[in-house]
């Protein structure tokens, strides 16, 4: 399961660097084209590189939930091991509301654009909604995993 | 807007209470953020769940923002590809020979990598990894080193560019080359403040010297920096020339340290520049995821007119400039205790604006003390990114440094009295050098 996990994780993890790397290419064509002829002015450029961007995003925000780097305040005083996992678990499920909201009105939210076009670039709507049911679905995975952890603390 | 479910003060309650209990039960900020509208956005009939992903896909579908990524992946490839270095050396033979020596490059680093980069978090990163463990080795206290690192890191979004003032920029429309020229003089006085502080402090704890570096020596390495030093200009100048966009801008700075890196400097591989991408898209997207939620929160206190009903009193007090300074400068301060600086913007910048408009206040001024107060805030507790950056990268708890930080905010804070006072501070260069611009 954790090898699955992982790899899934990579994936992802990949796929964000590629967002990177491509993101700085339509904005230096954009910024190319009014200087000289030698390419065409794309319109579309920066439609493409938000629409990279938004993936991006997505796509971080995902992994940073298995990765627990999505920035939280430590109010508490140093817990001891039960009590922390006990918080984890508390604050794993409220998350986990919210992943679930991320699935189950994201499919609406991805059925509405079905037939939307973008307006410069003319791309299929639903390649860009579909990242919010997907980004809920990982989460709802990367959580379960999160919450059997801390269980097993809790229980041991 | 007249048939809504809840008054704005319950709705308040409702979203604010909400927010600050996940809050205390360590729910990461942007998901608390989100969380919080759902109750109200499920009970009040006319809203329904679809708004959180309609507000957050309105925010991410901005090229302004595409400038934060750009920003980190520059200050992330000149820490891999040999400008960092350039720069340490340069900032050694500049202020090597003053007490506290390399708590002075510290400090002296930070103004170079803010006019490079435009992101505190990258700085307070790069700067923790090269500093904090070599200060403690030549002598200096653990909880002075990474209480410096720290404040210092704070100059990268004062002084251009800055991604603060990008997002400022585009939430309470005001001229970003302006507030670019306007955050140079403010930022270099709280640099100066902050090297006083060092100055005291090496002389209480007699913290080490470097010798004396030659002339000869200051050139040489001032000769190689040169490209790197080059960046604010190409960046700042490009914009007032009009050449490219405040985002463009971005993404030639990228391109500018990728070429330094692989043609000049040399010192690049595919793995360094693969860590590079991966590191930019790991702090930026949970940055940026974020603001998404953020925007949704900060719709929802609008739908309600929430900030209308905080302010109606507030407006009545019948505040000068210098007086609305303070409560601007204040009601920041104690927000970024709780809250990432963009976030902040988005939902308290748009709240005072009124406030600042009424008092005429000039918009360059209140950008200026509202984004100097919001660079603080990222050293306060509990939520100070800069300062839970260093302190983790010192692997202690945030406490630890708290106090030291807490005493270098003193000197800091004096300067953001005095930008209130006088407010030709920020706006003298501005007005020398794009007086059109301020209109």
């Amino acid at each position: 399961m954790k090898t699955i996990l992982d790899g899934y994780h990579r994936i992802l993890t990949w796929l964000m660097v590629a967002t990177v790397a491509i993101l700085i290419v339509p904005v230096t064509l954009q910024i190319i084209s009014r200087y000289t002829h030698l390419i065409p002015s794309y319109i579309w450029t920066e439609e493409l590189s938000r629409f990279l961007f938004i993936w991006m995003v997505m796509l971080g925000a995902m992994i940073g939930i298995r990765e627990h780097t999505h920035f939280e305040v430590d109010v508490w005083p140093d817990l001891a091991p039960k009590p922390t996992a006990l918080l984890r678990i508390i604050s794993d499920v409220l998350v986990l509301v919210f992943a679930l909201v991320f699935v189950w009105w994201g499919i609406e939210f991805v059925r509405f654009g079905w037939d939307q076009l973008s307006e410069l670039a003319e791309l299929p709507m639903p390649w860009i909604f579909i990242a919010w049911p997907l980004a809920g679905v990982t989460w709802v995975i990367f959580l379960g995993e999160s919450l059997a952890a801390n269980f097993r603390v809790l229980f041991s | 807007m007249t048939s809504v479910a809840f008054t704005p003060g319950i709705a308040a309650l409702l979203l604010f209470g909400t927010f600050f209990v996940l809050f205390i039960m360590r729910v990461p900020v942007a998901f608390a953020l989100g969380l919080a509208c759902l109750p109200v956005l499920i009970i009040e009939p006319r809203l329904s769940p679809m708004t959180l992903f309609n507000e957050t896909f309105k925010a991410y579908n901005s090229f302004i923002l595409l400038a934060v990524p750009f920003f980190l992946l520059t200050a992330n490839l000149m820490n891999v590809g040999g400008i960092m270095n350039r720069l340490v050396h340069l900032s050694r033979t500049m202020v090597g020979n003053f007490p506290g020596a390399l708590a002075q490059i510290n400090v002296l680093l930070s103004v170079f990598f803010a006019g490079i980069s435009g992101s505190s978090t990258a700085d307070a990163a790069s700067q923790s990894k090269i500093f904090i463990e070599a200060q403690v080795k030549e002598g200096y206290g653990l909880s002075f080193s990474i209480a410096i690192t720290a404040v210092s890191a704070v100059l990268a979004v004062i002084i251009p560019p800055s991604i603060l003032m990008i997002v400022w920029g585009g939430v309470i429309s005001t001229s970003i080359g302006a507030m670019y020229l306007a955050g140079i003089l403010p930022g270099l006085l709280i640099a100066a403040a902050q090297m006083v502080t060092v100055h005291i402090y090496a002389k209480i704890y007699n913290y080490p010297v470097y010798p004396r570096a030659t002339i000869k020596e200051f050139f040489v390495s001032a000769w190689q920096s040169i490209p790197a030093l080059f960046t604010p200009f190409i960046i700042v100048g490009g914009i007032l020339l009009g050449w490219f966009t405040a985002t463009e801008s971005a993404a030639v700075a990228v391109l500018y340290a990728a070429v330094l890196s692989i043609f000049i400097y040399r010192e690049m591989d595919m793995k360094h520049l693969y860590n590079a991408f991966a590191e930019t898209g790991r702090l930026a997207a949970v940055a940026l995821f974020c603001v998404g939620t953020a925007s949704a929160f900060g719709w929802m206190l609008a739908y309600y007119q929430i900030p209308k009903a905080l302010l109606e009193n507030v407006t009545s007090w019948g505040m000068g400039i210098t007086g609305a300074g303070f409560f601007i400068a204040f009601v920041f301060l104690v927000v970024g205790c709780f809250l990432d600086a963009i976030p902040a913007i988005i939902i308290v910048g748009t709240i005072l604006q009124p406030l600042a408009q009424s008092v005429n206040m000039h918009p360059i001024h209140f950008a200026i003390i509202g984004i100097v107060s919001l660079a603080f805030g990222l050293v306060t507790p509990p939520y100070g990114l800069c300062l839970m950056i260093s302190c983790a990268v010192a692997k202690v708890p945030l406490k630890f440094a708290l106090k030291d930080t807490m005493i270098m905010l003193v000197p800091m804070l004096l300067m953001l009295a005095a930008i209130i006072i006088w407010p030709e501070i920020p706006l003298i260069l501005p007005k020398l050098i794009a007086p059109e611009l301020l209109k």
